[in-house]
């Protein structure tokens, strides 16, 4: 692969590198670099790290990459710009800083992305989620036209109002080694040296897809839908939030799946979301007031660090 | 004089914000100036994407010293035996004053204190101190956010604030949080291509410093710089810019130092559908595309997109932007080519599988209502056979592209596409037409459909639209119309006006409530009061439509449709084309003065009429008048011109032609002032109560003629 003689440096920008690339800069901004998390999810923000998080007074400043399923994006590995598994990168830093953008620009510079030299922009987005009680403000970053990265200043999760506010960065990952390998195909990513991204997951692409749309069984999928929605419920009259947590993005990925495999009728489709709904904002509840009877333990930690 | 300027910088703001905020400070600002006495000689509103900013020059230093008449205490209560009080002395020490300069004065509440005191004018810079908080914090929108640990709202974070008179700093802090923003004379320039922050020596340098360092201010000039430069580029490849003038002020607000950058795709990607291509550069990428001059939508393979960025670098920006371009069009062509390789009637099953509304079931159930009502419809025109299999195909097929790949992806598309897949499925050309043409009007100027298969099918799925949504009792209130039921309910009489369609509105909402009773799938139980409603519904939009699109004055308006007389509501909407066709002829006669010639007998008329008892309905002469009962000659003449009448009026019953209507009531207009106030004129009410009702009969019968037009009672004048 050839990346030289575009302005952006002469290093090798393998999948791989964009990702160690961003721990490397975000851990020196004093974030927590932590491992992607063991549940299926449809966005990044929906990782604990990033969904309890961002709720309460407490400081968090936390950077990860993680796998993201949308069962009904997959298109059997035959679009070349559309996968229902593929990877974001997600930072997360309460409260936001005031020079969050230039912080940034300034990761864009690692990955040897000079603004110099291009048009980048900050173009009005807004981001809600109302299966999980979400919403927040903020922009989609243009590098010459292409999206790259989505800005969101959180301000509810879970139905609960963020104080103070948080900053979300999500890089979609995908989109931006394509343009810094200049390929035309997710699958044509260069990995490392040798492997392509279509080396690893192009196989997963076209039997996930046949999964989620042809193959997956309804009758079980709704049965583990109600059994995860019992589980959570139970976990949560324990106050058991992590664990409750769990089973909350079970249904949610569950409902993908079902929803991809087109047996949700209309007006359960409505029922099943506000179920999510429900769970989700219940357990954004339980987390905060389970920090609250700890007294905020990270709140204590900052401001005796500070004194 | 001085000048003064205010510029608030923040994070990237919204592209619509910046127009409204400045369009906010241009209300309120130079009133609020000129209420304190400090206006300006002139006012200027700069904004970019990171900030806002205003220059007041030829601003006074400080208010005029002023002098004014201050209220004070009861003469009772400051004066006892003419000594001042302590509150008369309180009083004069308030305004600065001695108690000598005290006056008494009376008013309708008594004796007071009044006293002629000066007010020294504040300085500029103290009142400036006081405002600005308020200009910027006061500053109203959609949106706001919240940022740090504050409680601020903006739309996005405020990072500085500069404020200067002339080369002084007038300092102010805006404290969110633990964040202060301390006001300062430095400025941030573009955010790449001039990164050092400025420091600006005087208000006056501001729109010039800055354009120094890549960013020009003014609104109106980078509207005018990037339209000339769109242009230009355009002409370079030859062809000419499609402009879009939404897009245009949106641009230029998303960029501090516009420069026009061309980049091109490969030809095949014309192969889409125009419509497609023409949306993925406006809509999501926001560039201007590029047509074959003289042509509306052909695409040459070139795109113009206005960058932020160095313009040394465009080339690099170019090809940036054209390996986006291109992901995009293959995206649009990897839809496209997926959809073509289903048919329109797969989708359809799949709609079964999309909501309308919660409560109404799927799309694939408002489609199998959509087919009922258009069979209603094809009875009500008379289709011809071959007439009917298409609107009934049509009618199936006009929602299987909501589940395409393409639409699913970008909704305006809707219809559009359906028409190029029917045309793909082979199916007949009115079919694939309808598809596309039951969307019109889309909006208030849209085009209106140009076939009848088209318009039928809108009218049916506008239909089901009102009635479902009416019948769960969602009707439309004030501004609140979230179905935009207002417009639909426009469209089908637009669109039954524009096509002449011979369709009876009155009949068809009841045969639509009654299948929605019928329905074990919906919950209407009974079809009042859901009948009635829409009936009110349509007559108020038919009454607005004549008002504010044909130009029917509100009088005439109201004699069409009867003010609440059922007879001639039910009339107008079983027959939409006859209250049209009544309401400009009415406004015609106004006009030409016939009207002046006529209405004053005929109201007459029908005012004595009213205590009488005969049918509105009755025309006839010979079936409800003795001649023999006949005293005076002008009621025989009376009887005559009511009989000449006669075929006259039945003829505009039957063919809606009014005019010899009209031309016989002004034949009959002095025989029946001579009924009035001839010589042999006579008293109406006589003692007789079958001379009576006779000569009442006479005066209802005319009223009835009349009525075939209109209510003559509602006409305000000639």
């Amino acid at each position: 692969m050839e990346t030289c003689g575009h302005g952006w440096g002469e290093n090798d920008v393998h999948f791989q590198s964009v990702i160690t690339t961003l721990h490397e800069f975000w851990s020196n901004q004093g974030c927590l670099i932590v491992q992607p998390y063991d549940t299926e999810k449809g966005a990044g923000t929906k990782s604990p790290h990033t969904f309890l998080r961002a709720i309460g007074p407490e400081p968090w400043s936390v950077a990860y990459a993680e796998p993201c399923r949308r069962p009904a994006d997959g298109r059997y590995g035959e679009n070349p710009n559309r996968y229902q598994h593929y990877y974001q990168y997600q930072v997360l830093i309460k409260p936001s800083p005031p020079n969050i953008q230039d912080m940034y620009l300034d990761s864009l510079r690692a990955l040897g992305i000079k603004p110099e030299d291009h048009d980048i922009r900050f173009v009005e987005d807004n981001w809600e989620d109302a299966a999980v009680g979400a919403w927040g403000v903020g922009w989609e970053v243009w590098l010459d036209g292409m999206e790259i990265t989505q800005f969101t200043y959180f301000q509810q999760c879970g139905g609960i109002d963020c104080r103070p506010v948080s900053i979300e960065l999500t890089y979609g990952l995908e989109r931006l080694t394509m343009y810094l390998q200049e390929v035309d195909a997710i699958a044509k990513i260069q990995w490392n040296d040798t492997l392509t991204y279509g080396d690893v997951h192009m196989q997963g692409e076209i039997e996930h897809s046949k999964y989620n749309f042809d193959e997956s069984n309804p009758e079980l999928l709704f049965t583990l839908f109600n059994l995860y929605q019992q589980e959570a419920e139970q976990l949560m009259e324990k106050g058991l939030v992590l664990p409750s947590y769990d089973y909350v993005l079970k249904c949610s990925h569950t409902f993908n799946l079902l929803d991809a495999r087109g047996v949700i009728s209309v007006t359960e489709r409505t029922r099943y979301i506000r179920q999510v709904r429900g769970l989700a904002r219940k357990v954004a509840q339980l987390y905060y007031d389970q920090r609250e009877a700890l007294g905020f333990p990270l709140l204590k930690e900052s401001v005796g660090k500070a004194a | 004089m001085a000048t003064f300027l205010l510029e608030v910088g923040t994070e990237e703001l919204p592209a619509s914000f910046v127009e409204e905020a400045l369009a906010q400070w241009r209300d309120r600002i130079p009133t609020e100036l000129e209420a304190a006495y400090l206006a300006p000689g002139d006012i200027r509103y700069y904004g970019t994407p990171r900030r806002l900013a205003l220059l007041l020059t030829d601003l006074p230093e400080k208010q005029p010293d002023r002098e004014e008449e201050a209220k004070g205490p009861p003469a009772k209560a400051a004066f006892k035996d003419g000594k001042p009080t302590k509150a008369a002395e309180g009083f004069a020490r308030s305004k600065n004053v001695s108690v000598e300069d005290l006056a008494i004065r009376e008013t309708d509440k008594g004796e007071f204190v009044f006293v002629q005191h000066q007010i020294p004018g504040r300085p500029a810079a103290e009142l400036l101190q006081e405002w600005v908080p308020q200009w910027i914090l006061g500053l109203e929108g959609k949106r706001f956010m919240r940022w740090g640990d504050g409680d601020f709202k903006f739309p996005r974070p405020i990072r500085w604030v500069v404020t200067l008179l002339d080369d002084e700093l007038i300092p102010l802090t805006l404290e969110n949080g633990s964040e202060k923003c301390e006001s300062d004379r430095v400025t941030q320039a573009h955010r790449v291509l001039h990164p050092a922050p400025i420091t600006l020596q005087h208000a006056q340098d501001y729109v010039a410093t800055l354009r120094g360092a890549y960013v020009e201010v003014d609104v109106e000039k980078r509207q005018t710089q990037i339209k000339a430069a769109v242009e230009t580029a355009a002409a370079g490849v030859s062809g000419t810019a499609r402009i879009d003038a939404d897009l245009l002020s949106e641009v230029a607000n998303l960029v501090e130092w516009p420069t026009a950058v061309v980049g091109e795709f490969e030809t095949e990607f014309l192969e889409l559908p125009s419509e497609v291509a023409i949306m993925e550069m406006e809509s999501h990428q926001r560039y201007f595309p590029v047509l074959q001059p003289g042509t509306a939508a052909q695409l040459l393979p070139y795109f113009i997109t206005i960058s932020n960025g160095d313009p040394q670098k465009s080339p690099l920006i170019a090809e940036g932007n054209g390996r986006v371009i291109r992901a995009r069009l293959s995206d649009g062509k990897f839809f496209f080519d997926a959809d073509r390789a289903v048919s329109l009637d797969t989708f359809v099953t799949k709609l079964d599988t999309v909501t309308f509304e919660e409560r109404l079931g799927s799309m694939g159930a408002k489609v199998d209502r959509i087919e009922a009502i258009a069979t209603l419809i094809a009875d009500q025109l008379n289709l011809g056979e071959t007439e009917r299999l298409h609107l009934h195909r049509a009618a199936h097929l006009c929602k299987a592209d909501l589940v395409t790949q393409m639409v699913g992806e970008f909704p305006e598309l809707q219809g559009v596409m359906g028409e190029k897949y029917a045309r793909h499925c082979g199916e007949a050309e009115p079919v694939a037409i309808a598809i596309a043409e039951h969307y019109l009007p889309r909006g208030a100027n849209d085009h209106l459909p140009q076939t009848l298969i088209g318009q039928a099918l809108g009218l049916a799925d506008r239909l089901d639209t009102l009635v479902s949504i009416f019948s769960l009792g969602m009707l439309p209130t004030g501004s609140s119309d979230p179905f935009a039921l207002r417009r639909a309910a426009n469209a089908i009489v637009t669109v039954t006006w524009d096509a002449n369609l011979a369709i009876n509105l009155h009949e068809l909402l009841d045969q639509v409530v009654n299948t929605f009773v019928d329905n074990p799938d919906l919950t209407v139980d009974r079809a009042e009061p859901l009948r009635s409603q829409l009936q009110d519904f349509f007559l108020q939009r038919v009454q607005t439509l004549l008002q504010d699109d044909l130009g029917i004055d509100y009088d005439l308006v109201n004699a069409v449709l009867g003010e609440n007389d059922p007879t001639y509501t039910q009339r107008a909407l079983t027959d939409l084309l006859d209250v049209r066709d009544r309401a400009t002829y009415l406004q015609a006669i106004r006009q030409d003065g016939t009207l002046a010639k006529i209405y004053e007998t005929v109201n007459r008329a029908a005012r004595l009429a009213a205590q009488g008892t005969l049918d509105t309905a009755a025309l006839d002469p010979a079936q409800v008048i003795e001649t023999g009962r006949f005293q005076q000659a002008s009621e025989r003449a009376f009887y005559e011109v009511l009989q000449a009448l006669l075929p006259q009026t039945q003829s505009a019953q039957r063919d809606r032609d009014y005019q010899q209507l009209i031309a016989g009531l002004e034949n009959a207009a002095p025989v029946v002032s001579r009924f009035f106030d001839g010589p042999d004129s006579v008293m109406v009410m006589d003692k007789d109560p079958a001379i009576q009702q006779n000569r009442l009969n006479l005066l209802g019968l005319l009223r009835n003629h009349a009525r075939v037009l209109a209510d003559f009672g509602a006409v305000v004048k000639g």
